[in-house]
């Protein structure tokens, strides 16, 4: 049995692509929504971590989204999932979701950049400036629905694996919650990548604000990924031998000791200890925390797309 | 303002978790409840002791329903030789569809291509309304499930739904069948032959431990060997 190809393998490394990128997104909109109400407030608009935050939202779940119609065995055909509908099915509901979140996000995006915007149109468009101040009249219901959506949409990542009876891997209730915690973190990360790249100041507030909620975050994955692999150990049965065939030795043991639990997650978690210890950060610190911890996130949907499939019936 | 922004939030949530879970609550357990149209449930008895491994089934399988040669709806699994000479013998198992009572192909596919009839039981798949995300393929129990190269479409066995069945026939399988290894039938007649054998002998369901609650019943041919 190799790492990538194997009898019981039906879907491959672009669900992780677009579990990762679906992540990131919702990762990214909730820190957006931190920044802003949390930090920024009315100066949002101005701070290169939120411009990057929208940025990587807006982009990522339209890539994600990109990655899933192509990788369907019939892609023009995409539209359907849009228009009929399961309840009982996870992928249904998501897809309910993944609309809901983008209409509330560009909504979000037009309320905080509604300055800008605003000024832009004033002379030329002037029904534009009409536009926004009739949507954000409604700023508050729009924030709280879209923190819902974000959070949904990062949980969902997981949901869409447990819903699978046979594969022990998946088939339980802590992946949705490691899912969602690691998209958080990994749109953190990549806010704070984008950001710093747009000449946002690495010393700045916004991003004391991100760490002081990252580190708790890389200590509940921690936490999470624990009780993930006890429980399945606790389990017994074939949840047992899944979880010993993939954090044993072979190709994804060594994925997950050094590429999940050693570069994502304990190396960014040093960091940013330093960081807050020191209490000076440079770009070189941000941006390479960022990496790893983006790295650790991509990582860690490939290791569990793959391990999950490999059962023996 | 604060005060107003918490109440709305607190009783989104509330909403959302609420109609989120609604759907799974009414659908699984009450399978029994539904009122049958027909009061027909087909299910398959295969009995591996009288299979002789000839692989016909599988080649009217093909031929009746039209199956592209790389994929199959049907294929029988050959282990062994076990024993010694002269007492060889090998242990054929069938390897398709088991018409799941509560199956997790229905239940997870987004667009509802893959369904059960409610006048026969008998799990289908509506080949334009899939999409092809494999999402039946990955959380189908017994691995049954396979995209057709030609329609691009989720396939499977089904019962021979769209050929023989309606013309009345039973299932291509169980018609060339030279041994008489697999009996169709109706669960819900108690007079059929079907019935009548289940009542007179012990049968398996693979993987029933899931709760997909399968309708292919096997009557089980001795052990080859003796695995831990």
């Amino acid at each position: 049995m190799s790492a990538f190809e194997f009898d019981t393998l039906v879907w491959h490394w672009p669900i992780a692509i677009y579990l990762f990128l679906a992540g990131v997104s919702a990762g990214a909109m909730f820190f957006a929504v931190m920044l802003k109400h949390g930090c920024l407030k009315e100066k949002a608009y101005q701070s290169g971590f939120v411009i990057a935050a929208c940025i990587v939202a807006a982009i990522s779940v339209l890539a994600g989204l990109g990655v899933l119609v192509l990788d369907l065995t019939k892609p023009f055909d995409f539209w359907k999932i849009l228009v009929f509908y399961n309840p009982t099915s996870v992928m249904s509901m998501g897809v309910i979701i993944l609309m809901l979140y983008q209409v509330f996000m560009y909504a979000w995006i037009i309320i905080t950049f509604k300055k800008p915007i605003d000024d832009l149109c004033k002379n030329r468009f002037p029904i534009v400036v009409k536009l926004t101040t009739l949507i954000a009249r409604y700023e508050a219901g729009i924030t709280g629905l879209l923190v819902i959506f974000s959070v949904s949409l990062g949980a969902y990542t997981g949901f869409l694996l447990s819903a699978q009876p046979h594969f022990p891997m998946w088939n339980t209730g802590v992946l949705p919650l490691l899912f969602l915690t690691s998209g958080l973190s990994s749109g953190a990360a990549a806010s704070l990548l984008g950001g710093v790249l747009l000449k946002g100041n690495p010393n700045g507030a916004e991003v004391r604000f991100i760490h002081k909620i990252e580190i708790p975050l890389i200590l509940g994955e921690i936490l999470l990924m624990f009780t993930f692999f006890l429980g399945l150990v606790f389990s017994g049965g074939q949840s047992k031998v899944a979880a010993f065939n993939a954090i044993g030795v072979g190709f994804w043991g060594f994925v997950f000791w050094f590429g999940i639990m050693g570069l994502g997650l304990s190396a960014p978690l040093a960091m940013n200890l330093f960081m807050t210890a020191t209490s000076k950060r440079k770009f070189s610190y941000v941006a390479g925390t960022a990496c790893l911890s983006l790295l650790g996130v991509i990582l860690l949907r490939n290791f569990i797309l793959y391990t999950g499939q490999m059962i023996t019936s | 303002m604060e005060n107003s922004r918490r109440h709305f939030l607190k009783s989104t949530c509330a909403l959302v978790a609420g109609v989120s879970v609604y759907p799974l609550s009414g659908n699984n357990a009450n399978a029994e409840m539904e009122p049958d149209i027909n009061n027909i449930k087909y299910a398959l008895l295969y009995d591996e002791t009288k299979c002789i491994g000839c692989n016909a089934c599988v080649e009217a399988c093909r031929e009746v329903n039209n199956v592209p040669e790389g994929v199959s709806r049907l294929s029988i699994e050959r282990t062994g030789p076990f024993g010694e000479y002269p007492d060889q013998f090998y242990h054929f198992s069938r390897h398709s569809c088991e018409h799941c009572e509560n199956a997790p192909c229905v239940t997870v596919c987004p667009t509802g291509a893959a369904f059960i009839d409610k006048e026969t039981g008998i799990v289908a798949v509506n080949a334009d309304r899939c999409v092809g995300c494999l999402y039946c393929i990955a959380a189908c129990p017994y691995e049954v499930r396979f995209i057709n190269p030609v329609t691009k479409a989720a396939d499977k066995c089904d019962f021979c739904r769209e050929t023989n069945l309606k013309q009345g026939k039973q299932p291509a399988c169980v018609e060339i069948c030279p041994t008489k290894a697999l009996v169709f039938g109706n669960l819900k007649d108690p007079e059929s032959e079907l019935v009548t054998l289940l009542k007179a002998n012990p049968t398996e369901r693979f993987k029933q431990d899931l709760g997909t609650r399968p309708k292919i019943f096997r009557i089980k041919a001795k052990q080859g060997e003796i695995i831990l």
